[in-house]
């Protein structure tokens, strides 16, 4: 029962072959600007709040490795680390300096306004953030992978400052002209805590699904509300400076984003001891690999012929899954 | 040059001209040309050429052949127009047009075509108005065959203007093409600077009338009186009349206006052709053939004889009648491009998507400035990618986007319509019956009207309807249910009577048939529908027609629909449902409205109008009595008082007094509210269900009714409750899973399958999980290898979906046959 158990745990964690190194850990800085009025104080603080608790939950971050600052410290002392100035910003930024190591994740979410007057910034108290001082900040986070998602109104001129090989970079606006205030941070975040983002259903969230999740629930909110879309988000995964909107599942922004997964990482070591179940992660990775590869060849095939591939290698994997389950006991 | 004199003394001794050579002097001559014109214009024909032949000079020569001509003496007018030629006159140009046209009034299009080119040849010579005029409608003319000739003739228009700018013709000429070209806008704009010329011109009145009518806006029977105010005796503006009296169906009407035409030019072949089209329409097939054999005597190929009838048929939803008079008219002239329009655009009303399609596609070629055709042929482009479904007796087409989340509503929708207006009617439509669907109002309309801006949510063709789906509307807009079983209805009367039911009885039939559809579907009473019956506003029933072709006021049409359906319904609460069926079967046969009521009710149609006003004020006499707002301003005051229970009273007097409505300050959302804050869920969601059963579109409230029949243990209620929901925005993924759960848990499996098959179709993020809940609930409704097909491709979107894993293994390995 108990080796059952430990099996699933890190099955629930797999992705196996794609999976992060064991040793890497996710680092989360969440900084929620200037609200302006009430209700944007609120959305923002809110938005903010429910980051921090996903990354305390559904993602199994260490308390230690979550940083929330905002307009108001008063107003949540225990999850608010600081007041969301530069300055503070920047000391965050040296803590996780500090505290990381070479190839983990550090996660950076901008929430709040955005302005762009040929220097695209986050209005904090205080003086703003502009790109430019946050990709000199972001150079203290050198060797780990980093991640910025700025779900601000006129963000998409920080994909250029920040790009650079590595970095993945997350905007909810295209340019800077899509100035009206944005929805895009308010599905992201729901990406996180909620059901339904995990669209390959491995049990872990990675960035990309958070991205395509958020920007195609914006695109039903306006539709739904039969307004204009006036926020179109995009993605730079390989740090080339060139975002895509909608990358196919080629593209190199895609795969980066994709391999950012934002859940814990189970250990492979619960494997290593076991035979019968390495075998089986051994079978397990071989189908999802051809599986993969039967997907690719999709297009120029018959769909016939298609599904008549595809059905034993889903079949047989739902069979080594359920085995690997069972904790290596029972074969496919 | 010699002979040229000869000729012309000849001729102008047949005139009764006494020296066409030896006249007025030039400035006297322009003096009486311009007299003569205007009195032309006011339709004093007979002084007008008794100054032209007063005249003596070949400057009043083209005149005179005018007005002639605008009485039928074609024969003179010819000699008029030849001599005028030989006479060398300042408006040889018009003389040349003019026989030109006359030409082709005989059918001698060769000839015609060799004047019109004439009059191009001789363009450079043009410099006053009347002359640019001229070669613009020979542009025009020759630019059937030539379409790039259609920019020169505006061009000459235009050149014309400048000319002399305070002449209305050329702006009225150029209004002209742009009408031809469906170009209603830039049509209005000329005839408008036309009237700031001259506020009375007739022809300039007449060409707004036909924009009005163009544009279905009010005042285009107004804008023709105007101008036989002006010329009493103006065949366009008669007919115009004539028109507008087909339009409303009132063939006596048309008669009148057309016989009044042909009485100041016999040989009319537009007055012809409308009288063809009036013993047509009025069911009188061997009156058209007379007409025809009129016209014919005339111009043997004068195939705008059978596009007219054609054009004033659709109109009168004679869409494949349309079919039959196109072909004839192609008979005659086998290029004619506005009869391969007509026959293209009729043949898709019919369903027949590649023969209309090949038809406009030769019309396009022939006409590339007609912006209907056009707008068609693009559309068909973009129908191409739609997706097709077949019912029983539907062929259902839907963009790509939603075919999969509507079709199958709309199939199960238009079967069950389709089954009982059978069982009612006794009759049933041949099958398949094509049904398209249009999520932009845009493209909706063009498939309508070729143009877009039209207003209506669906419209039927005999055995196509066509209608907007509910995204091309803000949620709450419209009723798309409704819509569709109003549009069914249509195919019953307009199949059943050969198209011949006229139109405010087959909407009052179709706006009936909704309610007796579902609770609250159809139009309601308005408050500004009693005021309008207070008012004595409200058209009689003998009006309704007019009513709803040209409205005198903005709401008229809507209140018009109303009525007509509370016409059907005192008809079958008075006389039985046998009446509706012996009325459809009388129009059938050709009668009248008011022919087809004294048969079948034993009323004229002035006896029926007051027995229906009687009806109808006893109908609405407690809400007549506007006490309804005091009694839900009363009960408001109470309510804030702390008096609810008399405030609760209150509002089921005001119900009591106008229980349809449901608009803004209904007194059954009121109620509800109060017995919700009093803890009486049960009464709420009964109040609720009384105020969704008077409002179809009300989205919201039967989101709030269905949590709280939720709540009450009523999920058969609750399922039923948003079914209608559905009807009014079938887009909300939230909707759908509650639906999904509802069936689910009363074991409705197909309904389940349906709303999880539905949410599929939004296209979710994860659609891992949503095409595995439809896996689940096709198994659970029994069916393993629909479960199985969908598990895997929940597994192909997601390999390591846990829970669809284990779905598939639990089909794979059941005892066959076994499931849930």
């Amino acid at each position: 029962m108990r080796r059952a158990v430990a099996a699933a745990a890190f099955v629930a964690g797999l992705g196996a072959a794609a999976g992060p190194a064991p040793a890497q850990a996710t680092h989360l800085l969440v900084v929620s600007g200037l609200g302006g009025d009430p209700a944007y104080a609120d959305a923002f603080y809110r938005d903010g709040a429910a980051l921090v608790d996903a990354a305390h939950g559904r993602l199994g971050l260490a308390d230690s490795s979550v940083v929330f600052l905002a307009e108001d410290p008063a107003r949540d002392p225990k999850r608010i680390r600081a007041r969301s100035t530069t300055e503070n910003v920047a000391r965050a930024i040296d803590d996780l300096a500090r505290r990381s190591r070479p190839g983990d994740r550090v996660l950076v979410v901008l929430i709040g306004h955005g302005s762009d007057d040929g220097e695209p910034r986050l209005n904090l108290p205080g003086p703003d953030l502009s790109a430019g001082a946050l990709a000199h900040l972001l150079e203290r986070l050198d060797g780990r992978q980093v991640a910025v998602v700025n779900t601000t109104s006129a963000s998409g001129a920080f994909v250029a400052a920040l790009a650079r090989p590595g970095r993945i970079v997350i905007t909810a606006t295209r340019g800077a002209g899509e100035r009206n205030e944005t929805v895009f941070g308010r599905y992201f975040v729901q990406a996180l805590s909620a059901d339904g983002a995990d669209t390959d259903k491995d049990g872990r969230i990675s960035l990309l699904e958070a991205f395509e999740y958020a920007r195609r629930e914006v695109a039903r909110a306006y539709r739904q509300e039969r307004e204009l879309q006036t926020e179109h988000a995009q993605l730079d995964g390989d740090g080339d400076g060139v975002a895509t909107m909608a990358p196919d599942s080629s593209a190199p922004d895609r795969l980066a984003a994709a391999a950012f997964v934002l859940t814990g990482s189970p250990t492979l070591a619960a494997a290593a001891a076991d035979p019968a179940l390495r075998t089986l992660l051994e079978r397990r990775r071989e189908l999802q690999q051809k599986i993969a590869a039967l997907e690719a060849r999709k297009p120029t095939m018959d769909a016939a012929a298609y599904e008549a591939a595809l059905d034993p290698l889903l079949l047989e994997l739902a069979r080594t899954d359920a085995a690997i389950r069972g904790g290596g006991a029972r074969a496919p | 040059m010699r002979a040229g004199a000869r000729a012309g003394l000849t001729l102008a001794l047949l005139l009764g001209v006494a020296a066409a050579a030896a006249g007025q002097a030039p400035a006297a001559a322009a003096g009486a040309r311009t007299q003569a014109r205007a009195l032309a214009e006011a339709g004093r024909y007979e002084e007008a050429e008794r100054i032209a032949r007063a005249a003596a000079s070949p400057e009043l020569l083209v005149t005179l052949g005018e007005v002639l001509l605008a009485r039928g003496q074609r024969a003179p007018a010819d000699s008029a127009f030849r001599l005028a030629l030989a006479g060398h006159p300042s408006d040889r140009l018009v003389a040349e047009l003019d026989r030109g046209k006359l030409q082709r009034a005989r059918g001698a299009r060769d000839s015609a075509r060799a004047s019109f080119r004439r009059v191009l040849d001789q363009a450079a010579g043009a410099r006053d108005a009347r002359s640019l005029v001229a070669v613009g409608d020979a542009a025009r003319f020759l630019g059937q065959d030539d379409p790039p000739l259609f920019k020169d003739a505006l061009r000459q228009y235009d050149r014309a203007a400048a000319a002399d700018p305070l002449d209305p013709l050329p702006r009225v000429r150029a209004g002209d093409l742009f009408l031809e070209k469906y170009n209603g806008e830039d049509a209005q704009q000329s005839f408008r600077e036309a009237l700031e010329l001259n506020p009375r011109q007739p022809d300039a009145l007449v060409g707004l009338a036909r924009v009005l009518e163009f544009d279905g806006r009010p005042g285009a029977a107004d804008a023709a009186r105007r101008a036989l105010a002006t010329n009493p005796h103006s065949v366009p503006a008669h007919l115009l009349l004539a028109r507008l009296a087909l339009e409303g169906e009132d063939f006596a009407a048309a008669e009148r206006e057309v016989t009044d035409a042909l009485a100041v030019d016999p040989a009319s072949l537009d007055a012809l052709a409308v009288l063809g089209a009036t013993r047509y329409l009025g069911g009188d097939p061997p009156g058209l053939e007379a007409a025809w054999r009129r016209a014919a005597a005339l111009d043997p190929r004068d195939a705008e004889f059978f596009t007219t009838a054609a054009q004033l048929g659709v109109q009168g939803r004679r869409f494949g009648g349309a079919v039959e008079l196109a072909r004839r008219a192609l008979a005659l002239d086998t290029s004619n491009a506005t009869a391969l329009g007509i026959l293209g655009i009729n043949l898709l009303r019919d369903g027949d998507i590649a023969g209309g399609r090949a038809a406009l596609e030769r019309a396009f070629r022939r006409d590339p400035y007609n912006v209907w055709y056009k707008n068609t042929l693009d559309l068909l482009d973009a129908l191409k990618g739609y997706r097709e479904t077949r019912t029983a007796d539907f062929q259902i087409v839907i963009s790509p986007g939603e075919s999969e989340l509507l079709a199958p509503y709309a199939g199960e929708l238009a079967e069950e319509a389709y089954e009982k207006l059978a069982a009612r009617y006794g009759y049933r439509p041949p099958a398949p019956v094509r049904l398209e669907i249009y999520p932009r109002h845009s493209d909706f309309s063009v498939r309508t009207v070729g143009l877009v801006g039209l207003g209506a949510l669906g419209v039927t063709f005999g055995r196509v309807v066509a209608m907007d789906s509910p995204a091309s509307r803000e949620r709450g807009d419209f009723n798309w249910g409704s819509t569709l079983w109003h549009e069914v209805a249509h195919v019953f009367h307009l199949g059943m009577t050969d198209a011949r039911v006229p139109r405010w009885f087959t909407e009052g039939l179709a706006v009936y048939e909704e309610r007796r559809a579902r609770p609250g579907w159809g139009f309601a009473p308005t408050p500004d529908f009693l005021l309008a019956l207070k008012q004595g506003r409200l058209p009689p029933p003998s009006r309704l027609n007019d009513a709803i072709v040209r409205p005198s006021y903005p709401e008229e049409v809507v209140h018009a629909y109303y009525e007509a359906s509370l016409v059907v319904e005192q008809i079958e609460h008075e006389h039985g449902f046998k009446a509706i069926l012996d009325l459809l079967s009388a129009y059938k046969a050709g009668s009248s409205t008011g022919q087809a009521f004294q048969r079948v009710l034993g009323l004229d149609p002035a006896a029926f109008d007051r027995a229906f006003d009687g009806w109808l004020r006893q109908r609405f006499a407690p809400a007549l009595s506007d006490r309804y707002a005091a009694e839900v301003d009363a009960a408001a005051k109470l309510a804030a008082q702390g008096r609810t229970a008399d405030a609760a009273s209150a509002l089921e007097r005001a119900i009591a007094l106008f229980p349809e409505y449901a608009g803004p300050d209904n007194a059954y959302a009121r109620l509800a509210e109060l017995h919700e804050k009093g803890g009486q869920p049960a009464l709420a969601a009964h109040d609720l269900g009384r105020l969704v059963a008077h409002a179809e579109t009300a989205y919201d409230e039967r989101l709030h009714l269905a949590d709280l029949q939720e709540r009450l243990g009523d999920a058969a209620g609750a399922a039923a409750t948003l079914e209608g929901a559905l009807y009014v925005w079938p887009y909300d993924p939230a909707l759908h899973t509650r639906l999904a759960t509802l069936y689910a848990g009363l074991a409705q499996w197909p309904k389940a399958v349906r709303e999880r098959r539905a949410l599929v179709a939004l296209a979710p993020v994860d659609r891992a999980e949503a095409l595995y809940q439809l896996a689940l609930a096709l198994y659970q409704s029994g069916d393993a290898a629909g479960a199985r097909r969908e598990v895997l491709h929940a597994l192909e979107a997601a390999p390591g979906f846990e829970k669809a894993q284990s779905l598939l293994l639990r089909i794979q390995d059941a005892p066959r046959g076994a499931s849930r």
